[in-house]
């Protein structure tokens, strides 16, 4: 993503690394799955920052790296390189033995659709499934973890019409279903659901009582009705919408220098 | 009186149990070397339980009907699995749709005797409507919304792993891995492929340390994972598999093979043994592929 050096510090990513990690409270464990570069960047720099009891999780591997100089890449989530520092394995022989206790686990995921109630769909679009227009990826354990989690982040790569839609083409994993603030305990879903979600363009959260996606700030030099004119449904918009908070000299210096020093957010 | 049996068998031994149409497990990480047996043999309908890039492999070589996978993604910056994705939406592949507690579920209804097993991952999304095998049920004790998971029965599970005995004691090094464990308990038959054949003494000098007990054939098959990666003994070749991914990406966006079916070619059908694949790929390279 670009840097816009007239309005910003840093990168949309650098940002989105940044309020994600702001987000994240020390003792909470991480969970990161594959292709998410800026949740990975996120709990790396959480963890140095202000999370010394943070577990991170990136695939089986379970580790503490607070007294790295520099935290490990998860440029491939068995490689020995990486989980040379586990202390354990989460999955040791079974993914899911543990699912009671994920409440107190945080979740990042993203979406080729996402619909106003944060329902997300990995599986492909277009209306016959044997013959879709984009066959995805696949639900991965997106449905299991956003069953149990005690929350998740949705992030997305791109912020437009296609990805924000009315109605997903399939549900992968059910944010608040149908909307309102008891369709998780309806499904006897026992996890907190989604949180946010964080494009290029802004930060959405969920209305207290319909659960629908509510614009909460919008990133430097981006305008509310652009937010608006980018989104597929209907967005709720406050009175007042503020700005993204830019990072701090501080998160930027630790991100650039002890997480990202290769630049994949810049 | 019979000595007692080994089970250390050649490669065409092994082979020979596989069959057209047959339901093939693949272990994490996949045993590549047998992954291109399949291809070298040209088998053909199979349904197979996997997911990552060996899955798109065999389905660029035509050998695949059907899959159970959890996620096909490319990696690399590349979303989705090429073959995989050109397949799936021309039809010609069908995918039993499903996640990783749903897979795990059915494996473990297999393995246990049984014709299901409840899931609640899965409730609410659209993964009952894709696949009518997974059947909403209400618990009969506390009433709640569930996910009855079929058994599913692999014919065959193929695995790679550290070490064996010849009478089919298996030992992985740092660990299983997730999934494996499943497949050789829900699985008919279970040939595991391993970097090194071991002495019985060896495996009962720590026998809390076998994995799998009992299974019916062992290969050895040093570098047997490569491109993947093989816990205690190489990390994953990744330029190897951006290879693959740009041949497989090309022939997906343009329908022209003949850069894929050379890789093939050159990969899969061209060794004639899991030697004859590793003097191709050079030691050079190979020993590039240490630990750290």
């Amino acid at each position: 993503m670009n840097t816009d050096s007239k309005t910003m510090p840093c990168s949309v990513s650098e940002l989105l690394a940044c309020f994600l990690a702001r987000d994240l409270a020390d003792g909470e464990e991480l969970q990161v799955g594959v292709a998410l570069p800026i949740p990975e960047a996120a709990v790396r720099l959480a963890h140095l920052m202000h999370g010394p009891n943070m577990e991170l999780i990136f695939l089986g591997a379970r580790m503490n790296v607070h007294h790295l100089e520099r935290v490990p890449l998860p440029a491939f989530g068995w490689d020995r390189r990486v989980v040379r520092w586990a202390e354990s394995y989460s999955d040791r022989g079974h993914r899911f033995e543990q699912v009671k206790d994920w409440h107190r686990r945080v979740f990042f995921v993203g979406g080729i659709q996402v619909d106003m109630y944060g329902n997300i769909n990995l599986i492909g679009v277009g209306e016959d499934p044997r013959r879709l227009r984009f066959r995805g990826p696949g639900s991965v354990g997106t449905p299991t973890l956003t069953t149990h989690v005690g929350r998740y982040y949705i992030v997305l790569n791109s912020h437009t019409p296609r990805v924000l839609v009315p109605k997903c083409d399939y549900v992968s994993a059910v944010g608040w279903g149908a909307g309102g603030a008891d369709a998780r305990v309806k499904l006897g879903l026992p996890g907190g659901g989604p949180k946010y979600c964080v494009t290029p363009l802004c930060v959405m959260d969920f209305h207290e009582d319909e659960k629908r996606m509510r614009l909460r700030s919008v990133h430097p030099g981006v305008s509310v009705e652009q937010v608006v004119q980018a989104t597929g449904f209907p967005l709720l918009v406050p009175d007042e919408v503020p700005v993204t908070m830019a990072p701090s000299a501080e998160e930027l210096r630790v991100l650039r220098e002890r997480v990202d020093w290769v630049g994949a957010l810049r | 009186m019979q000595p007692r049996a080994e089970r250390l068998v050649d490669e065409a031994t092994a082979l020979a149990l596989l069959a057209d149409g047959m339901t093939i497990a693949l272990g994490e990480p996949a045993p590549m070397a047998l992954v291109r047996h399949i291809v070298r043999r040209g088998l053909r309908d199979l349904t197979v339980i996997a997911s990552g890039l060996h899955l798109d492999l065999l389905i660029a070589a035509g050998c695949v009907r059907k899959t159970i996978t959890y996620y096909a993604g490319g990696g690399f910056g590349v979303p989705v699995a090429p073959s995989f994705r050109r397949a799936a939406e021309r039809g010609e592949i069908e995918v039993w749709e499903c996640e990783e507690g749903i897979l795990t579920s059915g494996l473990e209804a297999a393995g246990k005797g049984l014709p299901f097993l409840p899931w609640r991952g899965g409730v609410g999304t659209s993964l009952p409507d894709l696949n009518p095998d997974l059947k909403p049920i209400v618990d009969p004790l506390r009433g709640e919304q569930l996910l009855a998971v079929p058994a599913i029965h692999p014919d065959v599970a193929l695995l790679h792993a550290h070490a064996a005995d010849v009478y089919g004691n298996v030992q992985h090094l740092g660990g299983p891995g997730w999934l494996d464990l499943f497949l050789a308990r829900a699985a008919t038959r279970v040939v595991v492929q391993v970097e090194r054949i071991v002495p019985n003494e060896e495996v009962r000098a720590d026998a809390w340390a076998t994995t799998i007990g009992r299974a019916d054939h062992v290969l050895r098959m040093p570098w047997g994972a490569h491109p993947y990666y093989s816990r205690g003994h190489y990390v994953q070749d990744s330029a190897f598999w951006r290879d693959y991914l740009a041949v497989a990406n090309a022939a997906a966006e343009s329908g022209e093979r003949a850069a894929l079916d050379a890789w093939l070619d050159n990969w899969c059908r061209g060794p004639v043994s899991h030697g004859d694949y590793l003097e191709r790929v050079g030691i050079k390279r190979l020993l590039t592929l240490h630990e750290y």
